[in-house]
């Protein structure tokens, strides 16, 4: 252990995953910064604040990207774990951040914990995933993106309570709209031919993007590999 | 009648660099040192390396002092104090006592370069048992056991595993009565934290600060490279107490950029204790009636603020951490501009007489 910083602050610290072994969060820890990208996106931190003062998630939500930086920094296990739980998820990966005058890079940083996070399938991250599963399942699958009749609420609780009232109320908004904005582009935005999606998850099998699924959501890793091989097999 | 010798009183590096540019100017000089040695208080504390190239402090202070002792028109006298002087610019009558006999001495000017002393703990506002633990020590202590290559708890003779640097330690304290910053305890505690994490690697070392104050190349020379080559940990917040938990020390404060109180053990903990004005500096103001600031060292400045060199009493020049506190590139830029004002003021007055 001797890399780390155990017991930065035993007296003071509120440990808000003490369910999780120190180990444990160490050895996550660790694979964030033995990765080969790590050095180029923390150098030392000032602790100034410009990355936060740049950064558009700070706004809104509690979140700090030079928080991020400071306790990968410092190498404060218990923190990084907090993080890596929870606050990664509030970053839009926008970049703002790069300014920083150490020429650090938090968002490059929160990348490294999401994939670590992902990669381990980590309770927290699991739960924060779910309701993109909707979104996953039709990139994925379909080779297409999200479509406006998927604007339900259940499948996208951050976008918050309007989008309620605006799915239930949906074709009354539709009828206040000229037709011929919405002919043809509200159930998909764009066709996409069978070449291109045998392609596609030909793609997803190889570059490890299916373990990725598996590990965080069995149950739709299951419905889309199903589909796949089969069609795949068909050729 | 007027004298065309320069008295330099201090042989620290201001000193030493006084003497020889005033008599590469031309001047005659007579240098005049306490101590039976030349080198000042890098010498008589023991400084390790220097944050100029990472350079051998004894060496360098060597190259110093040989500029001095190898200069025909320099005069050097060891053991020796200045006990009265008489006179005015261009005519100073100074009487010294050289080891143990009173001497006197003719000089057309003076400059004191008299220096500074490092802040004793024991006066701090904070609890930080300095002459209570073992484990606490100064810049100072280290510097020693930094130079011996045996840097070690003196409780136990182990190698420290977590080392603390308080900050500003004697400084920016207006309870003190030390108002000001001492200048050169941000970038020594960052030259000592690379220094321990070179000699023990397994340590970890934080520094605990108000503000890092690394100006100028200090900031990409020292301060970058403890970071981020030393993985020396920064930690903005002061440091309240120190305590004993076991065999080791707790110390308290907050951590304030992650706003939360923290406590920490520590196997050392090391006061980054400032400057005060040396006792010879104290002396030398009442001696030759020039005036001091509020903290007691030599007022500069002249009255326009923009000649450091000048004291309130023409002829007589000051140079280096006597007239506050300065780091080396200072105390040497400042003495060979008291060499130039120095050997300007005799020529002018010799001119008039």
């Amino acid at each position: 252990m001797p890399t780390t910083q155990e017991n930065w602050n035993p007296g003071k610290l509120e440990d808000r995953h003490p369910e999780v072994s120190y180990e444990e969060k160490e050895r996550l820890f660790l694979e964030v910064k033995n990765d080969p990208r790590y050095e180029d996106f923390l150098y030392g931190c000032f602790e100034c604040g410009i990355c936060v003062s740049a950064c558009p998630s700070a706004r809104f939500y509690d979140y700090s990207p030079r928080v991020i930086a400071q306790a990968m920094a410092r190498e404060d296990i218990v923190r990084v774990y907090d993080i890596i739980s929870e606050d990664i998820w509030n970053c839009a990966q926008c970049f703002s951040c790069v300014r920083c005058p150490r020429q650090n890079n938090p968002g490059g940083l929160v990348t490294l914990l999401r994939e670590v996070a992902v990669n381990n399938g980590l309770q927290e991250t699991k739960d924060v995933l779910q309701g993109y599963s909707r979104v996953i399942y039709k990139v994925m699958l379909k080779g297409n993106q999200v479509s406006p009749d998927m604007l339900q609420p259940d499948f996208f609780p951050d976008w918050g309570p309007w989008v309620g009232q605006f799915s239930a109320n949906m074709p009354v908004w539709r009828k206040a709209i000229p037709v011929d904005t919405l002919r043809g582009v509200t159930d998909a935005a764009w066709k996409t031919d069978r070449k291109t999606l045998l392609e596609l998850y030909t793609i997803w099998f190889e570059t490890g993007n299916m373990d990725i699924i598996k590990e965080i959501d069995e149950g739709l890793y299951d419905l889309l590999a199903d589909v796949m091989q089969e069609e795949l097999e068909e050729g | 009648m007027s004298s065309n010798k320069v008295l330099v009183i201090g042989g620290g590096p201001a000193g030493l660099e006084a003497a020889r540019s005033a008599a590469e100017l031309g001047g005659e000089v007579i240098l005049i040192e306490k101590r039976e040695r030349l080198g000042g208080t890098p010498d008589r504390e023991n400084y390790a390396k220097l944050t100029h190239h990472w350079r051998d402090a004894s060496e360098a202070m060597g190259e110093l002092a040989s500029a001095v002792t190898g200069n025909a028109n320099i005069e050097v006298k060891y053991s020796t104090e200045v006990k009265g002087m008489s006179g005015s610019a261009g005519n100073f009558t100074v009487e010294v006592e050289a080891g143990g006999k009173a001497e006197s001495i003719n000089a057309g000017a003076i400059i004191i370069a008299t220096g500074f002393q490092h802040f004793d703990p024991g006066r701090a506002t904070q609890y930080y048992n300095y002459y209570s633990f073992p484990d606490v020590i100064t810049l100072t202590d280290l510097e020693k056991m930094l130079k011996e290559h045996n840097v070690v708890r003196p409780s136990n003779g182990q190698p420290p595993k977590k080392v603390a640097f308080i900050q500003c330690v004697g400084s920016r304290d207006r309870q003190l009565g030390n108002e000001y910053c001492s200048k050169v305890c941000c970038g020594i505690a960052s030259k000592q934290a690379i220094e321990i994490r070179e000699q023990l690697p397994d340590s970890k070392v934080m520094i605990f600060y108000i503000d890092m104050r690394m100006y100028g190349y200090w900031e990409n020379e020292i301060y970058w490279p403890a970071q981020e080559k030393h993985k020396v940990n920064y930690v903005k917040g002061v440091i309240s107490e120190v305590l004993k938990k076991g065999d080791q020390l707790l110390i308290r404060g907050e951590d304030t950029t992650m706003s939360r109180p923290m406590e920490v053990t520590m196997d050392m903990v090391v006061l980054s204790v400032g400057m005060e004005p040396s006792a010879g500096t104290r002396a030398i103001a009442q001696t030759l009636g020039v005036q001091q600031n509020k903290y007691g060292f030599i007022e500069a400045g002249g009255t326009g603020g923009l000649d450091p060199a000048a004291t309130s009493v023409p002829g007589i020049f000051v140079a280096g951490a006597a007239a506050g506190p300065s780091d080396l590139d200072d105390s040497i830029s400042e003495a060979g501009l008291a060499a130039a004002r120095a050997v300007a003021s005799i020529r002018k007055a010799m001119a008039a007489a």
